[in-house]
């Protein structure tokens, strides 16, 4: 192989590596988006409250007094992090959405998730202090070389959790009866409702799944941030450009752009340095919204006069 | 209530709110309180600006502190690096940020909703990120250091009034301010406020009669922006540096937060609820690290109980005082 066929190939696997990642964190808003129509400014803060728990669960619960190996602390790090994301988003459904969701407009949920953000950050900053913390994986140190490739056992862990949570997910929209429900509900509330599906559980639901999601990309992405209370910030806008540019509420537009994202993500730092990847992103989040408004994969949305 | 007062009705509280803005800074006399008296006038400016572009059109804009920006470093970079006079390059400024809120306008009135709002909020990332990367004109995240208030203006005969002190310069702001909302209030009153309602309301309807409902949008984006400029002019003059971190997206939350809590698409709505916003998190001092705890809880709880903000509130209170007179 070629060394510029390696570098490619290289690039590529970071690239999907870093997209596996976004997608996480972004399925969890195009959920939401889905049945809501609401955007979830707060869903940056679970992810940081999953980065957290990830790392006190690593170096304080599991290890320290359970005795348990690196490995293992880790791996018992992300389910409690899926854990905790899923009591916040709970909480911030019978919070703001629950409250919220009959009265149709767009804006005040949006503005009273701002809120819920602030208070999380803070509520973090009062907890942790501002000092940066470094969650280490014990995956991170193995690499595994094939050729000219490298890639640490973190990545792999990080494309199998994904490829788990988007399966997992896919099947049980598919094929369990709740997830066909949830898709009514998406499709058109109120006829839903009249079918006697239970609205309020399933959108409660949702809520709580697309959190969960958020709290397992915190504990997958600790490693790779500088874990502060307002680490979310960085990676949820990024994951604002691939909901759109996916298509806002469509899961699959979703994968496909956060794994492209994060492939010219990788290519913009090997080419044009990791100062200017925002504005990489951020261009061509304007260029798809000026080309192709819908996003990769159009959502069928009728509006009515 | 909601109905427009009369125009004469209109001017005692015109006087009263400049009777008002002149006796603050001796009501608030340290120098601290008079800063944030200040920094307050600015937060009016631009909660009226937004509020010209969500409350009066419908347009969520998540990206107005990237015009606010473009006010900040046009004019300080025009008047360090090349020499203008302030009040040029701030005319200069306020006309780039309107430009700019033009074209994005241009392509942005095609999008609605959330859509317009991740647009807007990417357009204030590309400039946060412009500033942080272009490092040869706003020196980047070292900062621009050592900016000059306004210069002082001479009128003969009478002192020279100098804008290092802030109650002068919280009296330039401040008086901006007042002129600029007149300027709206009598704008909104006008067969154009009619149309901007009219696209909110329903585009589609309105553009059945005849309203070009893209080009209204457009208009008011502009001229919200321009307005974001022009309160930026005044912002690195004030602080004395001029960092990319002060035009951080939360911002533009922070001024989303201020219209929607005092009030959207009312006029005076916006102008309570920065002067609110921008007092809480210094009354709530006292709760030292918890403050910003307690305001975010604040947001929350107004939007939850209070939809129509601060004013709808108001107007609420009157009427129940209203029912229990008229009750025997």
């Amino acid at each position: 192989m070629s060394d510029f066929a390696a570098l490619i190939l290289q690039q590529s696997i970071n690239g999907i590596y870093l997209g596996c990642l976004y997608v996480m964190v972004a399925l969890g808003l195009t959920l939401i988006y889905g049945v809501l129509n609401q955007i979830n400014f707060a869903h940056a803060d679970f992810v940081t409250a999953g980065a957290f728990t990830a790392f006190f669960v690593t170096t304080r619960f599991a290890t320290k007094m359970l005795g348990l190996s690196d490995v293992t602390g880790y791996l018992l790090s992300i389910v409690l992090a899926l854990g905790v994301g899923a009591l916040l988003g709970l909480a911030i459904n019978a919070a703001v959405f629950a409250p919220l969701r009959n009265r149709g407009d767009e804006l005040r949920p949006l503005i009273a998730t701002i809120g819920v953000s602030v208070l999380v950050e803070n509520g973090q900053l009062a907890l942790f202090g501002p000092v940066p913390y470094q969650l280490d994986s014990p995956f991170s140190q193995q690499t595994i070389r094939l050729g000219k490739i490298f890639f640490t056992e973190q990545s792999v862990l990080v494309v199998a959790a994904a490829a788990l949570a988007i399966g997992a997910l896919y099947a049980f929209m598919r094929f369990t009866f709740l997830g066909k429900a949830l898709r009514a509900v998406a499709q058109d509330r109120e006829t839903a409702g009249l079918m006697g599906i239970n609205q309020n559980f399933l959108i409660g639901l949702t809520v709580v799944i697309a959190s969960a999601l958020a709290g397992m990309a915190g504990a997958l992405l600790g490693p790779v941030i500088v874990l502060t209370p307002f680490a979310g910030t960085s990676v949820i806008v990024k994951a604002f450009a691939i909901v759109i540019i996916g298509g806002f509420g469509n899961m699959e537009g979703t994968i496909l752009a956060g794994i492209l994202v994060g492939v010219i993500e990788a290519f913009t730092v090997q080419y044009l340095g990791s100062g200017v990847i925002d504005l990489v992103v951020f261009a061509l989040l304007l260029l798809m919204l000026a080309v192709r408004p819908t996003g990769l994969i159009a959502e069928r949305r009728e509006e009515n006069v | 209530m909601s109905s427009p007062a009369r125009p004469a009705a209109r001017w005692p509280w015109f006087l009263a709110a400049l009777a008002a803005t002149a006796a603050a800074p001796w009501l608030l006399a340290t120098p601290y309180w008079r800063g944030i008296l200040v920094i307050c006038a600015m937060n009016v400016l631009l909660a009226l600006s937004l509020n010209l572009i969500l409350g009066y059109t419908g347009q969520l804009n998540l990206g107005q502190s990237g015009f606010f920006a473009i006010g900040a470093y046009v004019t300080t970079v025009l008047v360090k690096t090349y020499g203008w006079n302030f009040w040029l390059a701030c005319i200069a400024a306020s006309g780039a940020a309107g430009a700019v809120g033009l074209l994005l306008a241009a392509f942005a009135v095609r999008l609605r909703g959330h859509y317009l709002g991740i647009a807007s909020l990417g357009f204030a990332v590309i400039v946060y990120q412009i500033l942080v990367n272009w490092e040869k004109v706003t020196e980047g995240v070292r900062g621009i250091y050592g900016i000059m208030p306004p210069p002082p203006i001479r009128i003969p005969g009478l002192p020279e009034i100098a804008f290092g002190n802030q109650v002068a310069l919280f009296y330039l702001v401040g008086g901006i301010a007042l002129l600029v909302y007149l300027m709206l209030d009598n704008l909104v009153r006008s067969p154009v406020g009619e149309t901007l309602r009219a696209i909110r309301e329903d585009e589609i309807s309105a553009g059945s009669l005849g309203v070009h409902a893209a080009k209204w949008k457009a208009f008011a984006f502009g001229l919200g922006s321009a307005i974001a400029g022009l309160a930026g002019c005044f912002y690195p003059g004030f602080v004395g540096t001029l960092v990319p971190d002060a035009f951080n997206i939360v911002e533009s939350f922070t001024m989303m937060a201020m219209v929607i809590v005092g009030g959207m698409g009312t006029m005076i709505g916006p102008v309570i609820g920065a002067i609110v916003l921008t007092f809480l998190p210094e009354l709530l001092r006292g709760f030292g690290e918890m403050r910003l705890m307690v305001y975010g809880v604040a947001l929350t709880l107004v939007v939850l109980f209070l939809p129509g903000g601060i004013v709808q509130g108001w107007q609420a209170l009157q009427a129940r005082i209203g029912a229990w007179r008229a009750a025997p």
